[in-house]
């Protein structure tokens, strides 16, 4: 791995000084006035951060959030691990399903929420149906490549020894394909906030979206964007731990990448 | 995997384990067909060490895939203890070339070893333990916990072997098993199999294009080659027991054997 030759502290100071050129250039934009007046300043947002974060129906909307977040995307990796598994490793299956599988990965699952709405109703039920949905391609999708990519002589090894299906799928193909998973994974958290908060604003549904679209009905703007850069915080939260969680389970393909 | 068959050593010997005859090989059909192995007829004795060994590319391994039933022959039978094998058999255990990739990177070496067993439903504090006393007789005691990646490339093939042990199946096929280590490991491994034969009796098949290998390794040399491939020689070393990467290849019967294989492969 190349990029831990950089020292932690050097890429902290590169990081925090990213930051600030973004705070800098916003506030410079703010003060030439080249933008409509009611975008708020950057001293604005930062006094609606502090007030966010000491209300209670913040954290309540956030929890609300999160909650359907992490509902659909718990349940987009189970039926997504498990299915691409099977159609990866199975030829006749990943070939006749492959139409599908890009059918479904392309297909606006936001455009779909009408009818969901119809049929389950604008609550938090219906919410996670629709993150579920966003969620399971970029899952399934990885799933079935790092199934697709058995090694021949670990294939070899498996029929020799005779292993029973069963075992084979769990301590064989799942984890030979998991550096995969954990990439569809990583990414269908992120969408699954994104959709989440997207569903919240469309329908009303309480959550984050909800508080968001009242904001702005209010003109307060500056609400609007301290709870946008909360759910931007979430998002990077979430990320950091996957990608420890990722480390550490994968620690022998690193090794073995060396 | 216990007894060693010192005592009765005269008696495996005389006992047919493995026959196979006339085994038809080929791929494609009609005008396209490839013939890769012809009527190729093999006799293994229990406890007896074979090596097969051709020229590049006669399909020597085709020939070991067969055998362990990765592939159909076309035509022909194996038998094993007197029944007919057909695909994979829980009495034949192999070792590939290839360990790096046959051992599986996310197993621990121990749970390499054990996973077969479990496979075979094994429980696991047994599993465990066969797999530990698999991995000290191919010199890895104590080795258990670490991970394919850790290890050089002979320790590796070690745990292969280990993994193949400690399946306890009757007949041990190894393909080129030592075609991918340096010459020292080369020597180390040999000598590893050949101890292994002695204390546990083992029967091993070992395919290789290295005749001082073969010779070196068995008690029957059997020579393929031509196109298909079919058996065109077979010669008993005679070697004894004992053996030494020094004094068996000085022996005059090596030189002999080799010469006479070399001969027969370079008619080609």
């Amino acid at each position: 791995m190349k990029e831990t030759t950089t020292s932690p502290r050097l890429l902290l100071a590169q990081r925090v000084a990213a930051i600030l050129i973004l705070l800098g250039i916003w506030w410079l934009v703010i003060a030439s006035g080249a933008v409509p007046s009611m975008l708020p300043g950057v001293s604005q947002i930062l006094a609606a951060i502090g007030k966010a974060f000491v209300s209670a129906a913040f954290w309540g909307a956030l929890g609300k959030t999160l909650l359907a977040a992490l509902s659909g995307w718990a349940i987009a990796a189970v039926v997504g691990v498990v299915a691409g598994l099977v159609i990866g490793s199975i030829n006749f299956l990943d070939r006749s399903t492959s139409i599908l599988v890009d059918f479904g990965r392309s297909f606006p699952v936001l455009a779909l929420m009408p009818v969901v709405i119809m049929l389950l109703g604008s609550n938090a039920r219906m919410e996670i149906v629709v993150v579920a949905l966003s969620c399971l391609w970029p899952v399934l999708v990885q799933t079935v490549y790092g199934a697709r990519r058995q090694e021949a002589a670990v294939s070899d090894t498996v029929a020799v020894f005779r292993i029973p299906p069963l075992l084979r799928f769990r301590r064989v193909l799942l984890p030979s394909a998991l550096p995969f998973i954990a990439t569809g994974v990583r990414i269908s958290a992120s969408v699954a906030l994104l959709i989440a908060v997207g569903v919240e604003v469309i329908s009303q549904a309480p959550g984050i979206g909800r508080q968001i679209t009242l904001m702005q009905q209010e003109q307060r703007w500056d609400m609007a964007f301290a709870y946008l850069f909360f759910t931007g915080m979430v998002g990077w939260a979430m990320a950091a731990v996957l990608q420890r969680f990722e480390n550490r389970l994968l620690i022998w393909k690193r090794q073995e990448n060396d | 995997m216990t007894a060693p068959v010192q005592a009765d050593s005269q008696l495996a010997q005389s006992t047919l384990l493995m026959k196979v005859r006339g085994m038809t090989m080929s791929y494609g059909s009609g005008t396209a067909e490839n013939k890769i192995l012809e009527n190729l007829d093999l006799d293994v004795n229990t406890g007896e060490f074979i090596s097969i060994v051709g020229p590049s590319g006669v399909g020597k391994t085709t020939l070991l895939r067969c055998l362990s039933g990765l592939l159909h022959p076309k035509a022909g039978t194996i038998e094993v203890g007197g029944a007919i094998i057909d695909g994979p058999h829980p009495d034949l255990a192999v070792v590939f070339q290839d360990y790096s990739r046959s051992l599986m990177p996310w197993m621990t070496t121990r749970e390499n070893v054990a996973f077969p067993l479990q496979g075979k439903g094994m429980n696991k504090a047994d599993r465990i333990r066969v797999a530990e006393e698999n991995l000290a007789a191919v010199g890895l005691a104590g080795q258990g916990g670490k991970y394919p990646w850790e290890m050089s490339g002979g320790m590796q093939q070690r745990v292969a072997i280990a993994r193949a042990l400690a399946y306890n199946a009757k007949v041990l096929l190894m393909d080129e098993p030592f075609a991918s280590v340096d010459a020292q490991t080369r020597f180390d491994l040999e000598d590893l199999v050949i101890k292994l034969k002695q204390e546990f009796g083992v029967t091993i098949l070992l395919v290789t294009h290295d005749i001082d290998e073969a010779l070196y390794l068995a008690d029957k040399v059997v020579v393929i080659a031509e196109k298909p491939a079919t058996v065109v020689d077979v010669i008993v070393t005679g070697f004894g027991e004992e053996r030494d990467q020094v004094d068996t290849k000085a022996d005059p019967r090596f030189g002999e054997a080799r010469a006479r294989i070399l001969h027969r492969l370079r008619k080609n």
